[in-house]
């Protein structure tokens, strides 16, 4: 069967959108029921969405039967930094790109258990190291810099409610820190 | 007019008390419209509460100072990192960011404060002249059916913007329209698409998912970039627009004008749609298309000048009719009714020297955006000097506070971080990011506004489209989407 200039990764791409259409569809039915003052119910306007997803998925399908990845003519607001990477990966770099998309959801995970006051410092390290900093100073003073930026500007100036963390020790650090704040503004420094 | 606004002015320069209170709003909303997540709107949710011990004049004052000046203050971000502070300021980021990549920061940061400034002094001199009028003239001719009409025009042009085809662009549209179906429906209230989550019974807070969305998948950008060795600091230019550059967009700038009055006056469209429609239309009627999204000056002037229109008319329905628009203008509503206020005509009449206190506060409030904003792009350019691993953990961690605050929800930080790996793997295969975040605002808006005006017109078509503006504006985004399918089958590749 002929692909025109179909690739794999385009017929993949076709297939999880469809995936998505066909799944939201497919929950339609939890809530497919009337509403009295409204004649298309809770049901008619995702579904006119889906099918919209569905009509512009094949067409984006048929797009690039005829012409491959390549950009339409005429198209703006497309930034240079959008375009697919090439394929002259490292596994090294495949494998720095994984980490760098991992840590921020490990650090959300750690949220509610550690606390934001807790997780951030090592945060803010693991993320400076994947960027490729190596120099200790550089790494302890720009960690002590931010967390004392964040701290200063959501804990004291914003009173921000930040997550404190549900697991000892922990939760004991964090309310050192927030006790630690509330003496500090109490003090009359004026 | 002229002597009411002198009348404002005095008020306004001869209390020390008051003109603090007006410099601290102009600053505060530039600073934390810079910041992404943390916006103006958590700048004024905090004062809310301490303006119970301002004057009503003070109060409301405050506030809007806050919009016009916060509403600048996210260009900054957009330009110089693609990291938009808020969405009305995504356009800017089309072609300021390739602006600032290839050197010219200094003049896109200019050309954004000049246009800014400009967009906000006109807004304001029409509000001054015409809010009775143009308020009297809304209520009559726009309802439901209007806006549902004008978001659909919106969405049409939106999905012409960004994508690397068409097609791209509509499935970006539409992906940002199912999402905002996740939660309640708008009229029965039923809950759709939660998965078994009931912290999804609310949907999906819009800012996690545009922080996401923009700033997260930006650092994973850069990161990428960062481990296959190509990452290249920008070089910083501190060039100006000339006086020549600017003239030669005058055209654009009436434009821009214009279409972020009239989104701003509607309720509930306000400043994001004014951008992208003035991007939108900047695009339409240029002779050198192929050059936005390039760094194209004329794609950061018309958003710019679009979303600073949009606030002189977003107070228009508020101050006359009592109608807050968006977020902000509805805190200011609360403003008023914590001194015993209400909002509408009769304040006219009763508080004039309110109205003109906060009108003459708009009008310094834009201008201040060209002077302070001028000294403030000399700095703020050297922020493009510190090295990306450096900035990278303080933007995730702004926009993890920002996400978490609205809501008090570690998934909204989930969400946020989802939306960061899935906006990183669409900007890899060259969908639309502005395109998924305009739907994902517009789409409850758009729904909302659909069933209110078919349950006005009884489901009738024709008595849909008999309505003026609706016609208009359905010819013109079906004709919109017309050119793009046309395009779309036509056309061959770049």
């Amino acid at each position: 069967m002929k692909m025109g200039n179909l690739k794999n990764s385009h017929l993949i791409e076709g297939t999880i959108w469809l995936t998505i259409v066909l799944v939201f569809f497919a929950f339609t039915y939890d809530f497919n029921q009337p509403i009295e003052i409204y004649k298309f119910g809770a049901t008619g306007w995702p579904r006119v969405i889906l099918g919209i997803l569905l009509f512009v998925t094949l067409g984006n399908l048929f797009h690039q039967y005829r012409f491959g990845s390549a950009a339409q003519s005429g198209r703006v607001g497309i930034s240079d930094d959008d375009d697919e990477a090439d394929g002259t990966t490292s596994i090294g770099a495949v494998l720095k790109i994984i980490a760098v998309l991992g840590t921020p959801f490990l650090y959300a995970l750690s949220l509610k258990p550690a606390g934001f006051y807790f997780a951030t410092p090592f945060f803010i390290v693991f993320i400076i190291l994947l960027f490729g900093e190596r120099r200790p100073r550089w790494i302890i003073s720009i960690t002590l810099l931010i967390y004392a930026l964040l701290l200063f500007l959501f804990m004291m100036v914003l009173n921000a409610p930040l997550p404190q963390g549900n697991v000892s020790p922990f939760y004991d650090y964090s309310a050192f820190i927030l006790r630690m704040n509330s003496q500090f503004q109490q003090l009359d420094l004026w | 007019m002229i002597e009411n606004f002198l009348l404002g002015s005095s008020a306004l320069f001869g209390d020390p008390y008051t003109l603090a209170i007006f410099v601290f709003g102009v600053l505060g909303g530039m600073l934390f419209g810079a910041i992404p997540g943390v916006s103006m709107l958590t700048l004024a949710a905090i004062l809310l509460p301490f303006t119970a011990s301002l004057t009503p004049a003070q109060g409301v004052m405050l506030f809007a100072v806050i919009y016009c000046t916060g509403t600048y203050g996210g260009a900054i971000t957009a330009i110089l990192f693609n990291i938009p502070g808020a969405p009305e300021n995504a356009p800017t980021a089309f072609d300021g960011y390739p602006m600032t990549r290839k050197g010219l920061a200094g003049k896109a940061v200019g050309a954004a404060v000049l246009c800014s400034a400009i967009g906000g002094v006109a807004s304001a001199l029409v509000m001054m002249a015409a809010t009775e009028p143009l308020a009297k003239w809304a209520i009559r001719n726009i309802g439901p059916p209007e806006i549902f009409a004008l978001v659909f025009f919106g969405l049409a042009v939106a999905s012409s913007v960004g994508g690397r085809t068409i097609w791209k662009g509509w499935m970006s549209v539409a992906l940002g329209l199912i999402i905002a179906t996740i939660g309640q429906d708008p009229v029965g209230g039923i809950d759709r698409f939660n998965f078994g989550f009931s912290d999804l019974a609310a949907g999906i807070a819009f800012v996690p998912a545009i922080l996401g969305f923009f700033a997260v998948s930006e650092i994973f950008v850069q990161a990428e970039k960062t481990a296959r060795g190509r990452y290249e600091a920008p070089p910083v230019n501190m060039e100006f627009p000339s006086f020549f550059e600017l003239w030669q967009q005058k055209i654009a700038v009436i434009r821009s004008v214009f279409v972020g009055f009239f989104c701003g006056i509607l309720p509930g469209i306000g400043a994001t749609l004014a951008a992208f429609m003035g991007y939108g239309e900047a695009v339409r009627w240029s002779k050198n298309k192929e050059s936005f999204g390039k760094g194209n000056i004329e794609g950061v002037i018309s958003s710019e000048t679009a979303n600073n229109a949009a606030t002189g008319a977003a107070m228009i329905p508020l101050l006359a009719l009592g109608l807050p628009g968006g977020a902000l203008t509805a805190m200011m509503v609360a403003v008023f009714q914590m001194h015993d206020l209400e909002p509408g005509p009769l304040v006219f009449y009763n508080s004039p020297d309110l109205i003109w206190v906060v009108f003459a506060a708009m009008f310094y409030a834009n201008l201040s955006i060209l002077f302070i904003g001028i000294l403030e792009t000399k700095t703020i350019l050297y922020l493009l000097k510190i090295p990306f691993q450096f900035l990278a953990p303080l933007i995730l961690l702004l926009a993890s506070i920002g996400s978490y605050i609205g809501r008090g929800l570690v998934l909204d930080v989930m969400v946020m971080f989802g939306a960061g790996i899935i906006g990183f793997l669409l900007r890899r295969s060259g969908y639309s990011i502005p395109g998924i975040v305009l739907g994902i605002i517009l789409g409850k808006i758009g729904e909302q506004n659909f069933a209110q005006g078919m349950q006005m017109v009884h489901y009738d078509l024709f008595d849909y489209l008999s309505r003026p503006v609706c016609l208009i504006l359905i010819i013109a985004g079906t004709l919109t989407l017309a050119s793009g399918l046309h395009k779309a089958f036509k056309a061959n590749p770049a």
